[in-house]
C-alpha cells in the first residue's frame, strides 16, 4: 500500500458568505487543478441555483495535487455551505477529513455558524486553521477578529492566517500550513478495508454515485462490497476522484476521496453516513457514522394545475433522490386538490425545493403556509403529531398542544442587545443566558418557539444588527402553548393553504397582516372580494379588495373581432393560471409571496 | 332602414385601405405610405381577391376602411365598386367610406355619394390643437369642420364623427368642450374612443418609457362623461363608443357585434363567412401575390388566410352573448338560442354568472334581456373574458 503521509484531507467552513468557495477558487489555481482558461468564479457551486443566488447548497469536493518543497501531495478539499439549514451537510463532510480551514469575514468577524461549525469540527477532532479572509475590504479589523479567536474559538491567535481569497493574498501561507499543520490520514492501519459514505447523488445514467472517503484499506472496480449500516451489497462499478469533475481511477487506497458508482440505482438505498466494506473480508466495527437530520419545516406542495399531479409526483421522486433530507408524504386539500406533505430543513431548503421543481421540472406549484409538527394530546389521551393545521382537532376535543423550541445562539453587536431581546420576546421566546464574546459583541442563548422563527426572524435579526448580527439553532424540546387555527377565507370561503397555527396572542395581528397582505397582492377582479382571517367562528381581521375600477376596449370595429377575442381568451388564460377559489382568482405567486408578511 | 340581422343569406363587406399620408402616433392599423403603383398594384388585388371570394348572400353593408380610404381617387372606388356589383348580389343599404379630414375634397364627395356611399365617417379625433399635437395627429381643428361642411354640401345625411379621449391629463372639461364642438356640428352619428395604447405605437413606447401615466380612474370617469352627456343632448348611446340619432345606428357593426356574416376583403380584413372566421395577412404585398397567385374555385378559408378558426354554434353563441353585451340593448338567451340551438347548454351554463353579474349591479334583466348597467358597461372586458370560453 502506498503511504498516507502525502495526503490531507480537508474542508472549508465557515459562516454563510465569508467567502469559502472564493477561496477554493484560489487553491485551485495554485495548484492547477483547473486550467485557466477553464476557470470561472465560485467554480465550484456548480449546481445552477448556487450561482444564481451566490450560495453553496451542497459540499463539493475536489483533490488537487501539489508539490511543495520538493515533494508531491494529493490534497482533498471539500467546499461546504454556510448557510444554517445545511449544517448537516457540513457535519458529513466533516467526517471524511482529518483538519478544517475555519475562514472568518475580517469585517463581519465571528458569526452563528463560525462558532456552530468550529463546534462540530473540534467535536470530530479535527484540526483547524483559522483564517481571516477578506483582508482586501476596507473594513477589514484582522487584530480584533483575532482577538475573537482567542476569546470565543479558544485558538492561539498566531495560528490565524490572513488572507483574501478574492486578491489572492496568504494563498501559499495556507497550502503551506494544510501540508505541515494538518495531520495525515487517520485509522489508515485498521486491518480490514473501511469506507465512508459522506454524501449521495442520483445520476440518471450511472444511477447512485456515492461520495466516499477511504479510511484504510482500498477499493476497485469488480470488488464486492457491503453496506455495513443496510446490508446491502453490491459490486464496484467504477471509482474514482473529483477534479473537479468525475475522473475514474484504477482503485482508491487509504486516505482517498472520490466517487464510487455500483449496481443501486436507488437513493433510497443507500444510507448517508453508512461504512462499506469487502464482502469477503468485513471490517468489525463500522466507522462512526453522524445522527440523521429529521425535517424542521413542513409545507404542501401542491400542483397548480389539478391534471399535474402525477408530474409533480414523479418530480418530487427525483428531487428527493438528489436530496436525501427531503420527505413527503401524500395529502390533499379542499382547494387544492391531491398534493404533498413535504419536509424541509428549513425555509431556505423550503425555498429551493420549490424553485428546483419549477425550474427542473416545469411545474407550477403551489406551495401552504408552513407549519411545524405540533404534538396534540386529544380528550381521550391519545398523542398525535399535527404538521398540518388543517388537521388540528376541534378546540372541544384537545386536552393540551404542544410545539416544538429551538435553543438559538445569537451573535450581536453589544449595541443592539436591547433590541435582540425584545424581538426574542415578541416571539414568545426568552433568553437563558448570555456571553460576551469581546469588548464590541455578546452571545445570546434563548429558547424560542420553532413556529416563530420560520418566516422572518432571520431578515429581522439581520435588519436590527444592520447585518452584523446571526444565529444559529438546534432543536429544543416540546413546551404546552395556547395554540390556536387561524383560517384565511376570501369571500367567505376558507383557503386551506393560508391556514396555520399560531399562538392565541398572536392571532389577530398575524390575520391583519396576513390579510393586509393579501389585499395587496391579489390583483383586483371583477367582483370586490372580502378577505378574512379567523379563529374558529370569530373573525379577527378584515379587508375588502374593491373590484376592479374599468377594464373596457374603447374600438371594437367589425373586421376586429378574431383579435378581440384573443385578447379576451388571454386575459382568461391568464386566470386559468391562477387558483379559483369560488369566485377569486389568486395568483400562484400570492401564495409564496404571502409568506413575506412581515410579522405583526 | 334595418338590415336582416343575423339572416344567414345576408353579409356585410368590409375593405380594408392600407394607406395613409401620415402615421399618427396612437395608431396601430394595418397602413403604409401610398405611392400610385402600390395604389394600382392593391387595386387589382382587391379586383381579383372579390371575385375569388365571391361570398354568397345578398351584400346589404359595405364599410371602406383603414388606413385611409378617403386617399382613394374616384376612379378607384368606381373600380371597386364594379367589382362588387360583378362579383356580388350587391343590395346595400349602407356604404360607409372613412375619411381622415385632409382627404376630404368637395368634388370627390360629391362623386362618392352618386356612386353609391351614404356614409361618411370623419376621423376629427379632436377640436383641441394641443391634444391633436399630442396625438401626433397632423391636423387641425378648422380643417375638421371645413371637411365636415364639404361633406355635409355633397349631400352625405349620414356622418359620423371620430373623438378620442383620455390621453394622459386630458381633463373632463377638455373633454366636454370636445363633445359640445362635435354636437355643435350635429351629426348623425358619434363614436367616442378612449385612447388605447397599442403596442409598438409611438404613444406605446412613450408609456412604456415612462414619458406618459395612464390614470385608470380618470379614464372611467370620461368614459362616463360620455355617456352621460351625448344622451343628454340627443345621441343614444347603443355600444361602449357609440352614438347615434334615432335610426343612424351603423348597420355594418352592429351586424358584426351580433355574429352575422362578413367578409373582409384587403390586407389585415378579417372575415367570418362559410364555417370560418379569418383574416387576410396584415402585409400589403404578401397579401397581394397570395391573392394574385390564387385560383379559383377557393376553398374556404382561404389559401393566404391567417388565425383560422373553425365557426361552430358554441363559438357564435359565446361570442354573440360576449359582444351583444357592448350593445346597450343587450341580449336575449331566448333569441340566442333560436339562432344556434345546439348551444342551448353552453348557454344554459352562463346563467350563473349572469345572475351574479345583476346581483353585483353590473346587468339588468329585464323583459328576458341582459344589458349592463354603467358599472358593468366600465368592466364589459373581464365580463367578456369570462363568458368567450
Ligand atoms: N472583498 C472580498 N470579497 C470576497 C472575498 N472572498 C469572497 N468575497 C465575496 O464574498 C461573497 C461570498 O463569497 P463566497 O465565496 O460565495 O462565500 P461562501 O462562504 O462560499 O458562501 P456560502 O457557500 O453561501 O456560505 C462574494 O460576493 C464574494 O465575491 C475576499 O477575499 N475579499
Ligand atoms: C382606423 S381609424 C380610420 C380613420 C381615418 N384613418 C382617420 O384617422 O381619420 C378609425 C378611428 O379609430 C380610432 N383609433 C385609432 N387608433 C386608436 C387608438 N389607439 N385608441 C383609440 N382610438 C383609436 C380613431 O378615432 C380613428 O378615427
Ligand atoms: S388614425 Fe387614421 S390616419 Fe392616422 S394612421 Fe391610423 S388609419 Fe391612418
Ligand atoms: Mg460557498
Amino acid at each position: 500500500m502506498a503511504g498516507t503521509d502525502h495526503i490531507r484531507n480537508f474542508c472549508i467552513i465557515a459562516h454563510v458568505d465569508h467567502g469559502k468557495t472564493t477561496l477554493s477558487d484560489r487553491l485551485l489555481e495554485q495548484t492547477r487543478t483547473v486550467q485557466q482558461r477553464e476557470m470561472k468564479e465560485q467554480l465550484l457551486d456548480s449546481m445552477d441555483l448556487e450561482r444564481e443566488r451566490g450560495i453553496t447548497i451542497k459540499s463539493h469536493p475536489v483533490s488537487m495535487l501539489l508539490n511543495h518543497e520538493g515533494k508531491d501531495y494529493l490534497l482533498n478539499l471539500i467546499d461546504t455551505p454556510g448557510h444554517v439549514d445545511f449544517s448537516y451537510e457540513v457535519s458529513r463532510s466533516l467526517a471524511a477529513c482529518e483538519g478544517a480551514l475555519l475562514l472568518i469575514d475580517a469585517a463581519q468577524g465571528i458569526e452563528a455558524q463560525t462558532v456552530a461549525n468550529a463546534n462540530l469540527a473540534m467535536g470530530q477532532s479535527l484540526a483547524i486553521i483559522p483564517v481571516i479572509n477578506k483582508i482586501d475590504l476596507p473594513g477589514a479589523h484582522p487584530e480584533i477578529i483575532e482577538n475573537q479567536i482567542e476569546e470565543v474559538l479558544a485558538l492561539p491567535r498566531e495560528e490565524a492566517i490572513r488572507a483574501s481569497g478574492k486578491s489572492g493574498i496568504g494563498i501559499t501561507d495556507i497550502l503551506d500550513a494544510i501540508v505541515h499543520r494538518l495531520p495525515p490520514p487517520r485509522w489508515a492501519d485498521y486491518p480490514q478495508t473501511r469506507v465512508l459514505v459522506f454524501d449521495a447523488v442520483y445520476d440518471a445514467y450511472r444511477g447512485v454515485i456515492c461520495y466516499i472517503r477511504v479510511f484504510s484499506g482500498s477499493l476497485k472496480p469488480g470488488d464486492e462490497i457491503v453496506f455495513m449500516g443496510t446490508g446491502k451489497r453490491t459490486t464496484v462499478k467504477e471509482i474514482g476522484r473529483f477534479s473537479p469533475q468525475m475522473l475514474p481511477e484504477e482503485s482508491l487506497s487509504a486516505g482517498r476521496t472520490g466517487y464510487l458508482v455500483t449496481a443501486i440505482k436507488e437513493l433510497s438505498e443507500v444510507k448517508i453516513g453508512d461504512t462499506v466494506t469487502h464482502t469477503a473480508e468485513p471490517a468489525k466495527e463500522p466507522l462512526p457514522g453522524y445522527k440523521e437530520v429529521r425535517p424542521m419545516v413542513f409545507s404542501g406542495i401542491y400542483p397548480l394545475d389539478t391534471n399535474d399531479y402525477g408530474k409533480l409526483k414523479a418530480g418530487m421522486a427525483k428531487l428527493q433522490m438528489n436530496d436525501a433530507a427531503l420527505t413527503y408524504q401524500a395529502e390533499s386539500s379542499a382547494a387544492l386538490g391531491f398534493g404533498f406533505r413535504a419536509g424541509f430543513l428549513g425555509l431556505l431548503h423550503m425555498e429551493i425545493v420549490q424553485e428546483r421543481l419549477r425550474r427542473e421540472y416545469d411545474l407550477d406549484i403551489i406551495s401552504t403556509y408552513p407549519s411545524v409538527v405540533y404534538r396534540v394530546t386529544t380528550s381521550d389521551g391519545e398523542v398525535k403529531n399535527i404538521d398540518n393545521p388543517l388537521f388540528l382537532p376541534d378546540p372541544g376535543e384537545t386536552e393540551k398542544i404542544e410545539e416544538p423550541t429551538i435553543r438559538a445562539t445569537i451573535h450581536t453587536p453589544n449595541t443592539s442587545i436591547g433590541d435582540i431581546l425584545a424581538l426574542v420576546s415578541e416571539k414568545r421566546g426568552f433568553c437563558d443566558h448570555t456571553e460576551t464574546v469581546d469588548a464590541e459583541r455578546v452571545m445570546l442563548v434563548c429558547t424560542l418557539p420553532l413556529n416563530e422563527i420560520l418566516i422572518d426572524f432571520n431578515d429581522r435579526l439581520k435588519s436590527i444588527t444592520k447585518g452584523y448580527g446571526s444565529m444559529d439553532y438546534e432543536l429544543g424540546d416540546y413546551q404546552e402553548g395556547d395554540l390556536v387555527r387561524l383560517d384565511i377565507l376570501v369571500n367567505s370561503e376558507p383557503v386551506d393553504a393560508f391556514a396555520s397555527i399560531v399562538h392565541r396572542t398572536k392571532a389577530e395581528s398575524r390575520g391583519r397582516a396576513l390579510c393586509e397582505r393579501l389585499k395587496e397582492i391579489l390583483p383586483q377582479q371583477l367582483f370586490k372580494v372580502a378577505i378574512q382571517a379567523s379563529v374558529g367562528a370569530k373573525v379577527v381581521a378584515r379587508e375588502t379588495l374593491s373590484a376592479l375600477r374599468k377594464d373596457v376596449t374603447a374600438k371594437c370595429y367589425g373586421g376586429d373581432i378574431t383579435r378581440k377575442r384573443k385578447l379576451l381568451e388571454k386575459q382568461k388564460e391568464g386566470k386559468k393560471r391562477m387558483k379559483q377559489i369560488g369566485k377569486v382568482a389568486i395568483p400562484q405567486d400570492a401564495f409564496v409571496q404571502v409568506l413575506k408578511t412581515s410579522g405583526s | 332602414m334595418q338590415a336582416k340581422l343575423g339572416d344567414n343569406d345576408t353579409l356585410g363587406i368590409y375593405l380594408h385601405v392600407p394607406f395613409c399620408a401620415t402615421t399618427c402616433d396612437f395608431c396601430a392599423f394595418h397602413q403604409e405610405a401610398p405611392s400610385r403603383p402600390e395604389l394600382d398594384a392593391y387595386l387589382r388585388a382587391m379586383e381579383a381577391e372579390l371575385c375569388l371570394t365571391a361570398p354568397v348572400g345578398r351584400v346589404e353593408t359595405v364599410f371602406f376602411g383603414g388606413g385611409t380610404p378617403g386617399l382613394l381617387g374616384v376612379g378607384d372606388f368606381e373600380k371597386i365598386f364594379a367589382a362588387l356589383q360583378r362579383h356580388t348580389d350587391f343590395h346595400p343599404v349602407e356604404v360607409t367610406v372613412e375619411f381622415a379630414p385632409s382627404t376630404v375634397k368637395a368634388d370627390k364627395a360629391r362623386a362618392l355619394r352618386e356612386l353609391g356611399v351614404t356614409r361618411a365617417s370623419l376621423g376629427v379625433q379632436s377640436f383641441d390643437e394641443k391634444l391633436l399635437e399630442a396625438l401626433g395627429r397632423r391636423q387641425s381643428a378648422r380643417q375638421a369642420r371645413q371637411a365636415y361642411d364639404v361633406l355635409r354640401a355633397a349631400g352625405f345625411e349620414n356622418i359620423n364623427i371620430d373623438l378620442m379621449f383620455a390621453y394622459p391629463g386630458q381633463t373632463a372639461e377638455a373633454w366636454t368642450r370636445d363633445l359640445d364642438e362635435a354636437v355643435a356640428l350635429a351629426p348623425e352619428h358619434l363614436s367616442t374612443y378612449c385612447l388605447t395604447f397599442e403596442e409598438d405605437t409611438a404613444l406605446w413606447v412613450k408609456l412604456t418609457e415612462g414619458g406618459l401615466r395612464r390614470d385608470i380612474a380618470a379614464e372611467a370617469d370620461l368614459y362616463q362623461l360620455a355617456w352621460e352627456h351625448l344622451p343628454a343632448a340627443g345621441y343614444a348611446q347603443y355600444e361602449v363608443s357609440n352614438f347615434a340619432r334615432p335610426g343612424f345606428a351603423c348597420v355594418h357593426n352592429l351586424n358584426t357585434w351580433r355574429m352575422g356574416r362578413w367578409r373582409g376583403v384587403g390586407p389585415s380584413a378579417a372575415s367570418q363567412d362559410a364555417g370560418w372566421r379569418f383574416a387576410n395577412p396584415a402585409d400589403t404585398p404578401k397579401w397581394r401575390e397570395a391573392v394574385l397567385a390564387a385560383e379559383a374555385p377557393l376553398a374556404s378559408p382561404p389559401p393566404w388566410a391567417v388565425d383560422c378558426v373553425p365557426l361552430s354554434p358554441d363559438l357564435l353563441a359565446r361570442d354573440a352573448l360576449a359582444f351583444g353585451l357592448r350593445l346597450n340593448n343587450g341580449v336575449s338567451l331566448d333569441e340566442l338560442r333560436a339562432r344556434w340551438p345546439e348551444a342551448d347548454e353552453t348557454l344554459s351554463e352562463t346563467e350563473r354568472f349572469l345572475a351574479d353579474l345583476v346581483e353585483e349591479g353590473y346587468a339588468t334583466l329585464c323583459d328576458g334581456r341582459y344589458g349592463l348597467t354603467v358599472e358593468g358597461r366600465l368592466r364589459v372586458d373581464a365580463i367578456g373574458a369570462e363568458l368567450v370560453g
